[in-house]
């Protein structure tokens, strides 16, 4: 491990700031923290735990253009979008490894499985991840129980950790190391033990779920689960591995643009179609289906847990839904109890 | 790394042009697409492609059938999109991409006789394989299609259902409609009750359904009464879809999506899926 003294940390930026624009968790006037682009002097947050929005905003943007075009009577003409333009090379730093992980689930659905989404490809190609190791956890975060190790980043392409007077650097791929030539002036190679693993204040098992669940489709337990939520849908947007967009378009005279948006399977519009039939028509059937999607669909189709134990939405819930109480629930459920 | 620039976004649209508009009822038309350079591609029975006009929108539809030059959309008007369709001229440019899902299993059919029931502009998917079949003839074996819609004036593709199908050899074709008129003289009733009352045996048979999803749920009540197996009954969906590559969600069924799995499934596929369609 390279040990490298916090007030040098901006000359470790400064360095990887020569990869691309440097991101790093930011606390805002508002106090909610967010990734934002780094400049010397910038204040780090580095003890913020989780951003609000997660970091897949910058891989996967709330709103992208995916192409423009212009109508001329009955003729039509579209541009595409450079993906030099779209995806300029970014450095995260600062990514807790929750959020690490999520970077996996979000992989298996847009680069496996039938078709390569190129937009997140090129953010992804061009994005080197530096995550950082928790060593205390937040009163929301079960990212052990999912199988995430808060003091490990598997994923990422450098981890720091915080060792009090100084920042520890494990570099984990080729291109972090790529990225680091050069550090050898910064601070010393340390023989130091990883930080203990924090632990986690909730906890959820999720051993055989998705398993477990099938043949639980139909059982009367949603009909308890579903009740209190509101249908807001912020925790679709603040959880790191959803991934569901819309696709719509706005036009400026003979010109316009089509968009991709982030949307929510908690909406009714999300499944319903254009004469009248919604296969989802209510809060049940929606609540169902976003939690099946994370604990069984998710693990059915690309072998990986769709939840990483941020905490986020249970964080944000305006009425506490908790996503750990309902995977207890469903475990009693299977369990027959 | 692959080299970007040269990768194709698969939910860009290539630019075609509407090259023909066909009148079949009060409320839906067929839609011949092309490109300058061709077909825009050789979809297989079934499969499907999203159709959009810039500055108004685009939407999932199934190939109803092709030339060797063009796509054939047959499309009913039910919302902003499809309105806008109905409103086009022919010469409009429109973006098409595709081909998506999976189609007719093709080869679990081979050798079959083949029932086909429909209803209203359910027949738009069928079309493509009772064409198929048509254009393959010594591959399959006896073809009966059983068709309903609301009215005589409702009836699709009324130019192959009285003409060119029942030349089909080694075929037949029933009609019905809910309600006739003046000059109806074929059957009056729902699509179930005619097949019932038709009693097309099980045996050998494989049988492919599309229409409203109130008549499918009875059709297959009738077919399940008839003793057809769930093995031999195969179904087209339909969901809203926006991306069409299995990335935006919403036309799941469990872990399968409509789009990419199906949207072409055997009732003994659907029974194993959260009945969410």
């Amino acid at each position: 491990m390279r040990a490298i003294k916090k007030m040098d940390i901006s000359s470790l930026l400064e360095l990887l700031s020569r990869q691309g624009t440097v991101y790093v968790p930011v606390r805002e006037e508002d106090g909610l923290v967010s990734f934002s682009p780094w400049s010397p002097g910038a204040e780090i947050a580095w003890d913020a735990g989780n951003s609000l929005v997660p970091p897949k905003q910058l891989l996967f943007p709330q709103t992208e253009t995916i192409y423009r075009y212009r109508v001329d009577g009955l003729n039509v003409s579209l541009d595409e979008l450079a993906l030099d333009d779209i995806a300029p090379p970014q450095v995260l730093v600062g990514i807790r490894p929750c959020d690490v992980k999520s970077l996996e689930v979000l992989d298996a659905v847009f680069l496996t499985a039938g078709y390569v989404d190129t937009f997140y490809q090129a953010r992804r190609n061009r994005t080197l991840v530096v995550a950082q190791a928790c060593t205390k956890t937040q009163p929301t975060c079960f990212c052990d129980s999912m199988g995430v190790s808060p003091v490990e980043a598997l994923g990422a392409d450098i981890v720091l950790y915080d060792l009090g007077e100084e920042m520890g650097v494990v570099v984990q791929t080729e291109k972090g190391a790529q990225a680091l030539a050069g550090a050898e002036r910064l601070g010393q190679e340390k023989e130091v033990p990883l930080p203990k693993a924090p632990e986690c204040r909730l906890s959820a098992n999720v051993d055989g779920l998705a398993e477990r669940l099938k043949g639980h489709f139909y059982d009367p337990v949603w009909d308890e689960l579903y009740r209190k939520c509101l249908g807001c849908g912020i925790c679709t947007y603040l959880c790191p591995t959803c991934h569901c967009f819309d696709i719509d378009r706005e036009n400026r005279g003979q010109n316009g643009w089509e968009y991709r948006a982030w949307d929510s399977c908690m909406y009714s519009q999300y499944t319903l179609m254009a004469g009248g039939h919604n296969p989802r028509p209510t809060k049940k059937e929606r609540v169902r289906n976003r939690f099946l999607h994370k604990l069984q669909y998710i693990p059915e189709r690309y072998g990986i847990l769709g939840c990483v134990g941020c905490g986020r939405c249970l964080a944000k819930c305006p009425v506490n839904m908790d996503i750990t109480r309902i995977i207890t629930r469903l475990q009693e459920v299977a369990a027959g109890e | 790394m692959a080299p970007e620039k040269d990768a194709q976004n698969p939910l860009v649209p290539t630019v075609g042009r509407i090259i023909k508009i066909i009148d079949e009822t009060p409320d839906v038309k067929t839609f011949h697409v092309t490109t300058d350079h061709g077909k825009p591609f050789t979809p297989m029975p079934g499969q499907l492609a999203m159709l959009s006009l810039p500055a108004v929108g685009e939407g999932m539809f199934s190939v109803t059938w092709q030339g060797p030059e063009h796509l054939e959309f047959a499309i009913k008007k039910v919302g902003v999109l499809t309105e806008a369709l109905h409103e086009a001229e022919e010469g409009q440019m429109v973006g098409v991409r595709g081909p998506y899902g999976n189609g007719f299993p093709i080869e679990m059919m081979k050798g079959k006789d083949l029932l086909f029931i429909g209803g209203g502009i359910g027949l738009a998917p069928v079309r493509s394989l009772i064409n198929y079949c048509a254009e393959h003839r010594d591959e399959f074996g006896h073809m009966w299609i059983i068709y309903g819609a609301r009215s005589p004036a409702d009836l699709c593709f009324k130019e192959e259902l009285f003409k060119n199908w029942p030349q089909i050899p080694n075929s037949r074709v029933d009609i019905t409609v809910d309600k006739g008129d003046e000059n109806w003289t074929g059957n009056e009733g729902f699509v179930p009750a005619f097949l019932e009352q038709l009693n097309p045996p099980p045996e050998g048979k494989v049988t492919i359904t599309c229409g409203p999803p109130i008549m499918i749920k009875f059709v297959l009540q009738s077919l399940e009464k008839m003793n057809y197996k769930p093995e031999q009954i195969v179904t087209t969906l339909e969901m809203r879809m926006k991306c069409g590559i299995g990335k935006c969600g919403r036309c799941n069924l469990g872990s399968k999506y409509v789009c990419l799995d199906g949207p072409v499934f055997t009732l003994a596929e659907l029974n194993q899926l959260p009945g969410e369609y």
